[in-house]
């Protein structure tokens, strides 16, 4: 006998779905006592890619928890809205002697517990930051020796050489002025915690990964901000930040790629926002191996890579070309230094001459992020004859790479970029033009000898000379295949009014809220 | 309904049988987590370095070096793996390198909300699957078998992040009645429990579909029928406890992959869960979270597997005569 086929009648249907149905009705039954945010009055949130690594200030240097925790902490300088330094918790600053940088404080500042941020407090920060024990990742204050109270309102910074740039260096994580007895309460671990700085806003609660609260800090030395809360959103994945702006989640997304931006561009109610940018980009030649010595090649690859067209097809015209490493807005950039003129028939002239007339194989080293730029500048090059395979490694792989004792390590070519936050040249050629830093590929006594006079003059018109000069050189020289430096680029809803500068920190102070 | 040789001789040894069965299996799973541990330790020391993703890219030599040293990452390899061994028992972790917190203390925070994603995804998977795997079997070869297998195999082959976008775009953006992202009251937990739950309502509805096709083709049920049941009487009670069996192991290891696998999901969703806490340590290289991440998804594993196979006695009394 053949089986029976088993039939499902429709009473049967019925209850099976029937058990189904109160289990898909839960959570819509739920979604109705969903919690409202319980905070009051007017609230800004940003979203960027993630959360920072710690809320201690001075045990974190990347501008992803720089843009939260200056929301909580000033810094001795500050940029104003024309990108110029701008007093902070310093009112001024003088070198009296080149070993010494001077500060004169703002008298009345107090910190969110009430502490006074005076001399002794400014003096106590700096000093923890050098101290080895606090294993703090800030570099920059690498000449600093100390930190002295001289009194209540003036602190020096004595350097063991000469560093210009200090003032500038003081505006970001260097600058941040920690609570002394605060810190002695509760302990480096309590601190971090709960954080308490002298800044627009005071902490509320930290849930990683989830959120960041801050409330506006009524006893703010330059006036209370205008809304009452700000909150930042850690999220990872671009498309559902933008779709969490479409749906009212968040006013302002930050830190996007322009690719990322193109995907809500047309819709209403939400705005892409780009502004200028300093993050520059570009190709480190090896100059000590293969064909890339010789310098009518590495000329040649800066007349292939077709910068303009770089720009427009890849970056949605979302940035703009440089003419060697320098950002415009950096002290030291000479606009009379142009970029290379952009001429396939050029640059396979020159690699004739230098005796690669069908080319040459290569590779390009990019980190994954990256990809669709190294793309898109290997088929520049291959159009030259230069045939440079694209190769990508992650972001962990590349930094370890980029700074170990291996100069070759990310191979002949590789795609860099860097944001000289200071807003000073110097930053950009700190690590990879004179021959002993560790990112150079490069041997030449007049870089050289142009490094040491911009790092170790202090007056600025002697080091604008030396900056002149030494863009004149790289252009000549081509060291590199000099690049763009890249917007800025936020989506926003129509309730933020906020404009950043050109180093793009998310200092919220000044932002208007519209409900 | 069970043959009567084997039910004659269950009684007297079950009690000791499922002891030996714990001590056996616990052991078992301590070598396992020592074998991960010690995996864990090597190979996320052999993908790079933490102290140059901490510093930013100029900074000097001699800089690197204090940092490593206050790290205590200087110290030959052997003396840092002996450490870390050593700590294991008491759940000593370390610090985390980045977020300068005790480990466990930063894994531990991120537990609730992958638990409840975990569980918020197995009830929605149960609750499509089982409903779906019988209504299925019942009609094998027929236009509802071929939707539901259709359904499910779309299911099965679509990738988490594309399926948590477009649960977004439908859900938050154009409905506006679900938000889009975060972590908080009820209404945030379901885009990411349906999203993970759909590769599991897959595997389970298509288990369940065949393991129900040979159970109502045997012969009890054909004498259930036989006797009058009702066919929901038949397949209730008699089908699905006796299709059970499999799929309880599957949905065992699902648990295990939703405890485990929603890395996708929670970046999507920017669901502050320990698949996102996991990705973050191994790109900052940040080892010892890495480590306590990886045996916290060892140790979860090992469990549930333990409990599938205990939970295999309660419902086949046959299991516990051969263990």
């Amino acid at each position: 006998m053949a089986p029976p086929r088993s039939r499902l009648t429709r009473r049967d249907a019925l209850r099976l779905g029937g058990l189904a149905l109160p289990a898909l009705a839960l959570p819509g039954l739920l979604a109705g006592c969903g919690s409202a945010d319980g905070s009051v009055g007017s609230v800004l949130r940003v979203a960027q890619t993630s959360d920072p690594k710690t809320l201690d200030p001075q045990k974190q240097g990347d501008l992803t928890s720089m843009n939260v925790l200056t929301n909580l902490f000033d810094t001795l300088t500050t940029r104003g809205p024309d990108n110029q330094l701008a007093p902070g918790l310093a009112l001024s600053w003088i070198s009296p002697d080149p070993l010494t940088w001077r500060f004169k404080l703002r008298p009345g500042v107090r910190f969110h517990n009430g502490e006074p941020c005076d001399a002794k407090a400014v003096a106590f920060s700096i000093n923890r930051l050098l101290d080895p024990a606090t294993k703090s990742p800030i570099v920059e204050l690498r000449y600093v020796k100390q930190a002295v109270v001289v009194d209540e309102l003036t602190v020096d910074l004595r350097c063991s050489q000469p560093d210009p740039i200090i003032p500038a260096k003081v505006s970001l994580f260097g600058g941040v002025a920690v609570p002394p007895g605060y810190l002695k309460q509760v302990g480096s671990a309590g601190f971090a915690k709960h954080p308490v700085g002298t800044g627009p806003f005071t902490f509320v609660e930290f849930q990683r990964d989830h959120q960041m609260r801050m409330r506006a800090n009524p006893g703010y030395w330059a006036g209370r901000p205008s809304f009452d809360e700000l909150v930042f959103l850690p999220m990872p994945d671009p498309s559902s930040a933008l779709a969490s702006l479409q749906s009212n989640e968040v006013d302002i997304v930050a830190s996007l790629t322009p690719d990322a931006a193109l995907q809500i561009q047309g819709y209403t109610g939400v705005a892409i926002r780009n502004y200028p940018g300093i993050r520059t980009s570009y190709l480190s030649l090896d100059t000590t191996a293969g064909p890339l010595r010789d310098v009518r090649v590495r000329q040649a690859l800066n007349h292939a890579v077709d910068v303009p067209l770089l720009i427009k097809a890849v970056l949605d015209g979302k940035a703009r070309e440089v003419p060697t490493m320098f950002p415009r807005e950096s002290f030291g950039f000479d606009p009379s230094i142009t970029p290379y003129s952009r001429d396939v028939g050029l640059a396979k002239r020159l690699l004739a001459d230098a005796g690669f007339p069908n080319g040459f194989d290569t590779s390009l080293t990019a980190q994954t992020g990256d990809s669709n730029i190294a793309e898109a500048i290997s088929g520049l090059l291959a159009k030259a004859g230069v045939r440079a395979r694209v190769n990508l490694v992650d972001t962990g792989t590349y930094t370890s790479r980029l700074t170990s004792n291996n100069r070759s390590a990310l191979g002949p070519i590789y795609l860099a970029a860097s944001t000289g936050w200071t807003l000073d040249a110097e930053s950009l050629v700190q690590s990879n033009v004179r021959h002993d830093r560790r990112q150079s590929r490069w041997s030449s006594p007049e870089a050289d000898r142009l490094i040491d006079a911009e790092e170790l003059t202090v007056g600025p018109a002697g080091r604008q000379r030396a900056f002149t000069a030494l863009q004149s050189l790289l252009k000549q020289e081509a060291p590199f295949v000099f690049l763009y430096q890249i917007d800025n680029i936020y989506a926003v809803n129509t309730r933020p009014r906020w404009q950043p500068g050109v180093v793009g920190v998310l200092g919220m102070a000044n932002a208007q809220v519209t409900s | 309904m069970t043959a009567p040789t084997v039910s004659v001789t269950k009684t007297p040894a079950a009690g000791t049988g499922v002891l030996r069965v714990v001590v056996t299996k616990v052991l078992t799973a301590i070598v396992v987590l020592f074998f991960v541990a010690t995996a864990a330790f090597f190979l996320v020391r052999l993908s790079g370095d933490p102290v140059k993703l901490i510093l930013p890219p100029d900074a000097s030599a001699a800089q690197e070096a204090t940092l490593r040293a206050s790290l205590g990452l200087d110290r030959p390899l052997l003396t840092q793996y002996l450490d870390y061994l050593g700590g294991l028992p008491r759940l000593h972790f370390g610090n985390s390198l980045v977020y300068d917190q005790p480990v466990s203390e930063v894994l531990l925070a991120r537990v609730p909300a992958t638990l409840e994603l975990a569980a918020a995804a197995l009830v929605v998977a149960l609750v499509l699957a089982i409903p779906a795997g019988a209504f299925a079997a019942l009609r094998r070869g027929r236009a509802g078998d071929s939707g539901v297998m259709a359904g499910v195999l779309i299911g099965q082959s679509t990738p988490a992040f594309w399926v948590g976008i477009v649960l977004i775009l439908i859900f938050a953006v154009q409905l506006q009645v679900l938000p889009a992202s975060g972590y908080g009251g009820f209404t945030h937990l379901i885009l990411p429990a349906v999203t993970l739950a759909v590769y599991s309502v897959a595997v389970i509805a298509r288990l369940l579909r065949s393991s129900m096709i040979d159970v109502l083709g045997s012969d009890y049920i054909r004498t259930a029928r036989a006797k009058g049941l009702s066919t929901g009487g038949i397949v209730v009670s008699h089908g699905m406890r006796n299709a059970a069996l499999p799929v309880v192991t599957v949905i065992g290891l699902e648990v295990g992959t939703l405890l485990g696998g929603a890395i996708l999901t929670e970046q999507v969703f920017s669901w502050p869960g320990i698949g996102r806490l996991t990705v973050e340590a191994i790109q900052n290289r940040d080892f010892p979270l890495v480590q306590a991440s990886v045996l916290f998804f060892a140790a979860t594993f090992v469990v549930v597997n333990l409990l599938v196979d205990l939970s295999y006695t309660v419902l086949d009394p046959r299991v516990r005569v051969t263990s």
